[in-house]
C-alpha cells in the first residue's frame, strides 16, 4: 500500500499543473462558500446582539402630540415590558465649515431622549464622549454615521433650524442607535445617506422647550413581554393613543433600518448560499470530469497494476486516494482562505454600515459541509472510472490506447461531399469524433459562462435599475418636503427663484394599505395627473389621467404581486385623516415596491381641505445653482428635508460599493475558476494527444501549425458553446435575481448587451491564454520519447 | 568515380544525464550508408539502435562527432531547419504506428503531404501512396477501424509522402503478429526497391537480417560488426 501511496504522490507531481488547477477549483468553491456563509452568520449575530444590548423597540407609535404621562399608562398595559416616550422631528440643519468650505444644510432628525436616566427602549451606545446629564442645555449627541461622514466629534457645533431659526448645539459625543444601524430616513427612503441625513439626540426637555412643546411627546417605543401577543398589545396601545392623532404604528419588521438590514442580510444570505453553491457545484462537476479523464488515460497503468497482482479494490482505492488528496488539499486550502476572508468581509461590511457591535466566530460546520461536498465530488470522480478500468482484464487494459479508442464511427456522407481543408477538417473531427473529450471541455466553457454571467448579471441589473429609476422615472432635480401642509404661495414663490425652472406640488404621507388579509406600510404620493416630474410606468400606452380616472389608487407592480392585488380590487388606506377606501387602477412598474399614487384633487376631496393639499415640491433646476437652491430651501420655515437627486444617486453608488466588493470577490473567484477549468481542459487535451502532437512534429509540422490547429479547435468549441453558454448563463443569472427580490423593491435581472459580448470575448481570450501553456508543452515535448511510448 | 554516401556518421557520441549518473548511449559510432541501401540495425537493448535512429531522424542531437546527411551537418541545425529536415528528407515508421486518430487512412497520408504541398493533387497522390501499400480500399477508415498491420502500412505510406531520401523504421514489426509483420516488411522492401528509398530498419529480431543489404550489429553504443549481404533474401523466406 505504501508503494501505491508513493505512486499517488508521484502522479500528482507528474501532473502538477493540472493537479494544482483542480486543487484551486476545489479551494475556491470551499473558500467562497465558507467565507460568505460565515460572514452572513456573523452579521446576523452582530445585529441581534446590538438589538439585545440596546433594547431595540418591538413596536413604535407615532402621534401628533401626547402628554408624557401617557407612557406611564402604556407601561401598565398587559404585555408591555418597557416603554419610552420621545419627541422626534425632522428639520434642516446647518453644519460647521468643512475644509474651509461651507457645507450644505442637511436634513436632521432630532430625537429627544429622557435625562438623566437612559431610555428603556432604543437606548444609544456611546462610542465617544458621554451621555447627557441634567444640566445639559446646549448638548447634543451625533449618530455615528453622520459624525464619521462629516468628521464631527466632541466639541464641534451644529445648528438645527428650530422654528425657522438656527440654534447652536455642542456635540458632546458620538452614539449608535439600534433604530439607525442603517440610517434610512424612512421606509420609502431606504438608501442611507450620511451626506444628506443625520440623526441627533438631545435631552427631551431641551427639545420640547425649543419647539414650545413642553411636556409633549410624539413617539412611543415599546418592548413586549416575552410571549406577549403582538397584535393584542398593539391594539391596546393604539386604543390608548387614538385620541392623540395616532398616525403610524411601526412593527419592528417594518422599521426602516431593521427592514433595510434584514433585506440586506437576507440578500447576503442568498448570495452566501446561492453563488458559492453554484461555484462549489461547478467545482465538483469539473473535478469529476477532469479526474475521470485523468484516470481513463491511465488505463494501461491500471492493467499493469492488475497484471502485477493488485486486487480490483486496491486499484480502485489507489485512484480514490488520488481524488482524496485533491479534495483534502483543496478543502483545507479553501478553509484556510475562506474563514479569514469571511471575518474580513464581516468587518468591512459592519464598518461600512457603522454596526457598533461585531461578533465573528469560527464555524467548523461550514468547513465540514464544504469539504464534504467537494470530497464527495472528487471521490466520486475517481471512483467511477477507476472501478470501470479495474474491471477490465489486465491484457485488455494494458493494450488500451486512449487516443485511438476514443474515436468512434465512420466518415459521414457530409464529410465525403464537403471537402474542407485539413486545417479545418482536423479540428472539426477532433470535436465531433472525440465526443467525451469535447463534451467535457464544452461543459467547462459553459460553466465559465454561467459563473461569469451569474455574477455580472447582479452588477448589471443594479446599474440598470438605478439608472432607469433615476433617469426615466424620477425626473426632478430637487425634492423638498415640509413639516406641514403648504399654501399656494409657497410654490409660487419658489417657482420665481433664480435657477428654478419648474416646481410641482406633491403630497407625500405614510399610510397603511390594507386588504382583507394583509397590510403593508407604503408612502402615498399625490400629484396632478398632468405633472412631469415622476413618470408613472403604466402598461400599454395608458396615460396617468386615464389610470387615475374616477379617483383610483395606483400601486407598484411589485406591491400588487406581493399582496396578490390587481386592477379593480378594493383596498383601504389607514391615514391620519381616517380610513379611506379606494379602487385600484393599473399598476406602475417601478423599482420601489412600497408606494402608491393618487391624484391631488382626490386627496383634497377626501381630506376636505379648501385648497389642493401638498407638503412637498419637485423642482427642475439649473444644475449650476442646485447647491444654492438647496441651501435656500432649508432656510424656509417648516422645511423638513431637501434632497438633490444627484446626491441620492451618488449615495446609492456609494452604498453599493460594498455590494460591489462582494461581487468583485465572486467575480475574481469566477474568473480564476474559469481559467483553471479551461487550463485544465486544455492541458488534459494535450496530455491525451501527446503522441499525436509528437508525431506531427516528427514528420515535420511546425509548432505554429499545431498551435493554429489547437486555436481553431478552441475557436470552434467557443462558437459551439456560445449559444448554450449565454443561454444557461442568462438563465442562472435569472435564478440568482429571483433570490434577490425582496418586499421593499423589485429586482429584475437585466443583462446589458455589452455584458454578453465582453463575457464571450473574455472566455475566448481565456481559452487562448489557457492554450498557451499547452502549446508550450507541445513545443517542449521530447519527440524521441513521446513517439515511442503509448500515452 | 565513387559517389558520396547518403549518410556519414563519424565518432558520434551521445550521453544522457540520469540523476547523478551519465549514460553513454553512443560511444564514437562510425557508420556510412549509401543511397538506396536497406540496412538493418541489430543489437540488444541499450546498444544504441534507437538513439542512432533518433539522431539520424533529427528527433535527438548528438553530444559529440559529426552526422552528415546528403552533405549537410544536421547536428548543427537549429530547431527550424531540423523541422524542415524531418519534413523533406526523412520518413518515420514507428513501433506504435502513431497515426492521427481523428484522420482516416487517406487523410493521414494527406496530412503529411500537406506539409510540403497544396491543391487537389494531394488526394490523388495520397491514394497512390495507399495503393503502394495495398490499402486503397481502406482509405476512408479511421485508425480505430484498421488492424495493426494496416495501421503500420498507412504509417509507411505516410512516411513516403514527401519522397524522403531516408526511411527510418523503429521496430516496425514489434507490435505485430508474424503474418502481419511479413506484410509490413514486404511493403518496406518493395518501396526500397521500387521507389529507391534508403531504409534503415531497427529491430531486436535477428531473423529479419537476411532481407537487408547490410546488417549493422551494435553493442554498447558502437558498431560491433557490419555484414554485407550480396543476395538479400525475399521476405517470404524469412524464418521467424
Amino acid at each position: 500500500m505504501k508503494i501505491l501511496l508513493l505512486k499517488t504522490l508521484r502522479d500528482l507531481r507528474a501532473t502538477l499543473a493540472q493537479s494544482v488547477a483542480l486543487i484551486v477549483i476545489v479551494m475556491l468553491g470551499v473558500a467562497s462558500f465558507a467565507a460568505t456563509v460565515a460572514a452572513y452568520r456573523d452579521l446576523d449575530t452582530s445585529y441581534n446582539r446590538t438589538y439585545e444590548d440596546l433594547r431595540f423597540a418591538d413596536v413604535t407609535f407615532a402621534v401628533q402630540g401626547a402628554p408624557e404621562s401617557i407612557v406611564e399608562e402604556i407601561l401598565v398595559l398587559e404585555g408591555v415590558r418597557n416603554a419610552t416616550g420621545r419627541l422626534v422631528i425632522d428639520t434642516g440643519m446647518e453644519l460647521p465649515e468643512r475644509d474651509g468650505e461651507t457645507t450644505d444644510p442637511i436634513r436632521g432628525r432630532l430625537i429627544g431622549l429622557p435625562v438623566p436616566e437612559r431610555p428603556q427602549v432604543n437606548d444609544v451606545l456611546i462610542l465617544e464622549g458621554r451621555y447627557f446629564n441634567s444640566t445639559d442645555e446646549t448638548s447634543i449627541l451625533a449618530d455615528t454615521h453622520f459624525a464619521e461622514y462629516f468628521h464631527l466629534g466632541s466639541g464641534d457645533a451644529v445648528s438645527p433650524l428650530l422654528n425657522g431659526r438656527p440654534v447652536e448645539f455642542q456635540i458632546i459625543g458620538v452614539a449608535a442607535s439600534p433604530e439607525y444601524l442603517m440610517a434610512s430616513p424612512s421606509r420609502q427612503e431606504l438608501i442611507p445617506s450620511a451626506r444628506s441625513f443625520g440623526v441627533f439626540f438631545l435631552p427631551l426637555e431641551v427639545l420640547q422647550k425649543h419647539l414650545g412643546l413642553e411636556g409633549k411627546i410624539n413617539d412611543i417605543a415599546i418592548r413586549l413581554e416575552n410571549g406577549a401577543d403582538e397584535q393584542t398589545v398593539v391594539r391596546r396601545v393604539q386604543e390608548k393613543l387614538a385620541s392623540f392623532g395616532l398616525s403610524a404604528t411601526t412593527l419592528r419588521a417594518d422599521q426602516p433600518s431593521h427592514a433595510n438590514l434584514t433585506a440586506d442580510v437576507n440578500q447576503f444570505r442568498d448570495v452566501a448560499y446561492l453563488l458559492p453553491s453554484v461555484i462549489l457545484l461547478v467545482a465538483a462537476i469539473s473535478v469529476y470530469m477532469m479526474l475521470g479523464r485523468h484516470v481513463r488515460a491511465q488505463t494501461p497503468q491500471i492493467g499493469l497494476m492488475k497484471a502485477l497482482g493488485y486486487a480490483d479494490s486496491a486499484v480502485t482505492g489507489h485512484y480514490l486516494s488520488y481524488a482524496l488528496v485533491i479534495g483534502l488539499i483543496g478543502s483545507a486550502a479553501g478553509a484556510l482562505l475562506g474563514l479569514p476572508l469571511g471575518s474580513w468581509i464581516t468587518k468591512m461590511y459592519a464598518a461600512e454600515l457603522g454596526i457598533p457591535i461585531i461578533q465573528t466566530q469560527f464555524y467548523p460546520d461550514l468547513i465540514l459541509e464544504g469539504a464534504a461536498l467537494s470530497l464527495a465530488a472528487t471521490v466520486l470522480a475517481g471512483f467511477a472510472p477507476a472501478r470501470g478500468a479495474a474491471r477490465q482484464t489486465p491484457a485488455q487494459a494494458m493494450r488500451f490506447d486512449p487516443a485511438i479508442a476514443q474515436v468512434k464511427g465512420r466518415v459521414s456522407f457530409l464529410e465525403r461531399v464537403i471537402h474542407l481543408p485539413l486545417e479545418l477538417r482536423l479540428p472539426i473531427r477532433n470535436i465531433f469524433r472525440v465526443r467525451r473529450r469535447s463534451l467535457t471541455t464544452a461543459l467547462g466553457i459553459i460553466f465559465a459562462y454561467i459563473l461569469i454571467l451569474m455574477v455580472w448579471g447582479l452588477r448589471d441589473s443594479i446599474e440598470i435599475m438605478v439608472s432607469r429609476n433615476y433617469e426615466t422615472v424620477e425626473r426632478w432635480d430637487i425634492s423638498v418636503s415640509f413639516a406641514s401642509l403648504q399654501t399656494d404661495s409657497t410654490g409660487r414663490d419658489i417657482r420665481g427663484w433664480s435657477g428654478v425652472q419648474a416646481a410641482e406640488p406633491v403630497l407625500q404621507i405614510p399610510v397603511t394599505l390594507r386588504t382583507d388579509t394583509r397590510s403593508e406600510e407604503i408612502l402615498l404620493t399625490a400629484f396632478d395627473p398632468g405633472q412631469t416630474m415622476h413618470a408613472l410606468q403604466l402598461p400599454g400606452g395608458i396615460t396617468p389621467r386615464e389610470a387615475f380616472a374616477g379617483g383610483r389608487l395606483l400601486i407598484s407592480t411589485g406591491l400588487a404581486d406581493l399582496l396578490d392585488l390587481s386592477e379593480g380590487d378594493r383596498v383601504t388606506l389607514d391615514t391620519a385623516f381616517g380610513p379611506q377606501e379606494f379602487t385600484l387602477g393599473p399598476t406602475t412598474d417601478e423599482m420601489m415596491n412600497a408606494v402608491g399614487y393618487l391624484p391631488l384633487d382626490e386627496i383634497q376631496k377626501r381630506m376636505g381641505t379648501p385648497a389642493l393639499p401638498y407638503n412637498g415640491l419637485w423642482l427642475d433646476v439649473d444644475d449650476s445653482q442646485s447647491r444654492r437652491i438647496k441651501t435656500d430651501l432649508y432656510r424656509l420655515p417648516g422645511t423638513a428635508g431637501v434632497l438633490r437627486k444627484s446626491d441620492l444617486v451618488a449615495d446609492i453608488r456609494g452604498y453599493m460599493g460594498l455590494f460591489y466588493l462582494l461581487i468583485g470577490i465572486m467575480m475574481a473567484v469566477a474568473i480564476t475558476m474559469a481559467f483553471a477549468l479551461l487550463f485544465n481542459a486544455m492541458m488534459v487535451t494535450v496530455l491525451e494527444r501527446k503522441r499525436e502532437f509528437a508525431t506531427m512534429r516528427s514528420i515535420g509540422s511546425e509548432i505554429r501549425r499545431i498551435a493554429m490547429l489547437l486555436v481553431t479547435e478552441n475557436l470552434l468549441l467557443w462558437l459551439l458553446t456560445l449559444a448554450p453558454g449565454l443561454l444557461l448563463g442568462h438563465w442562472m443569472a435569472l435564478q440568482v435575481g429571483t433570490a434577490f427580490s425582496v418586499d421593499l423593491f423589485t429586482f429584475r435581472i437585466v443583462l446589458a448587451p455589452s455584458t454578453y459580448v465582453f463575457t464571450a470575448a473574455g472566455i475566448f481570450l481565456t481559452m487562448i491564454l489557457a492554450t498557451l501553456p499547452a502549446i508550450r508543452r507541445v513545443s517542449n515535448l521530447n519527440l524521441a520519447e513521446a513517439t515511442k511510448v503509448m500515452n | 568515380m565513387e559517389t558520396a554516401p547518403l549518410i556519414a556518421m563519424q565518432s558520434v557520441g551521445k550521453t544522457y544525464p540520469m540523476g547523478d549518473l551519465t549514460v553513454h548511449a553512443l560511444r564514437g559510432l562510425d557508420l556510412t550508408i549509401a543511397r538506396g541501401e536497406l540496412v538493418v540495425l541489430l543489437g540488444p537493448s541499450g546498444s544504441g539502435k534507437t538513439t542512432t535512429l533518433n539522431i539520424l531522424g533529427g528527433l535527438d542531437r548528438p553530444t559529440g562527432g559529426r552526422v552528415v546527411v546528403e552533405g549537410e551537418e544536421i547536428a548543427r541545425f537549429d530547431e527550424r531547419r531540423l523541422t524542415a529536415y524531418r519534413r523533406t528528407k526523412v520518413g518515420f515508421v514507428f513501433q506504435f504506428f502513431n497515426l492521427i486518430p481523428t484522420l482516416t487512412a487517406l487523410e493521414n497520408v494527406e496530412f503529411a503531404l500537406s506539409l510540403t504541398g497544396r491543391g487537389s493533387s494531394l488526394i490523388r497522390r495520397s491514394r497512390e501512396l495507399l495503393a503502394l501499400v495495398s490499402l486503397e480500399d481502406r482509405a476512408d477508415h479511421f485508425p480505430s477501424q484498421l488492424s495493426g498491420g494496416e495501421q503500420q502500412r498507412v504509417a509507411i505510406a505516410r512516411a513516403l509522402a514527401n519522397r524522403p531520401a531516408l526511411l527510418l523504421c523503429d521496430e516496425p514489426t514489434g507490435n505485430l503478429d508474424v503474418e502481419t509483420a511479413r506484410q509490413v516488411l514486404q511493403a518496406i522492401r518493395d518501396l526500397n526497391r521500387r521507389e529507391g528509398a534508403t531504409v534503415i530498419l531497427v529491430s531486436h529480431n535477428a531473423s529479419i537480417a537476411p532481407m537487408a543489404d547490410r546488417v549493422v550489429r551494435l553493442h554498447d553504443g558502437s558498431v560491433a560488426k557490419i555484414e554485407s549481404n550480396p543476395h538479400p533474401a525475399p521476405v517470404g523466406e524469412l524464418a521467424w
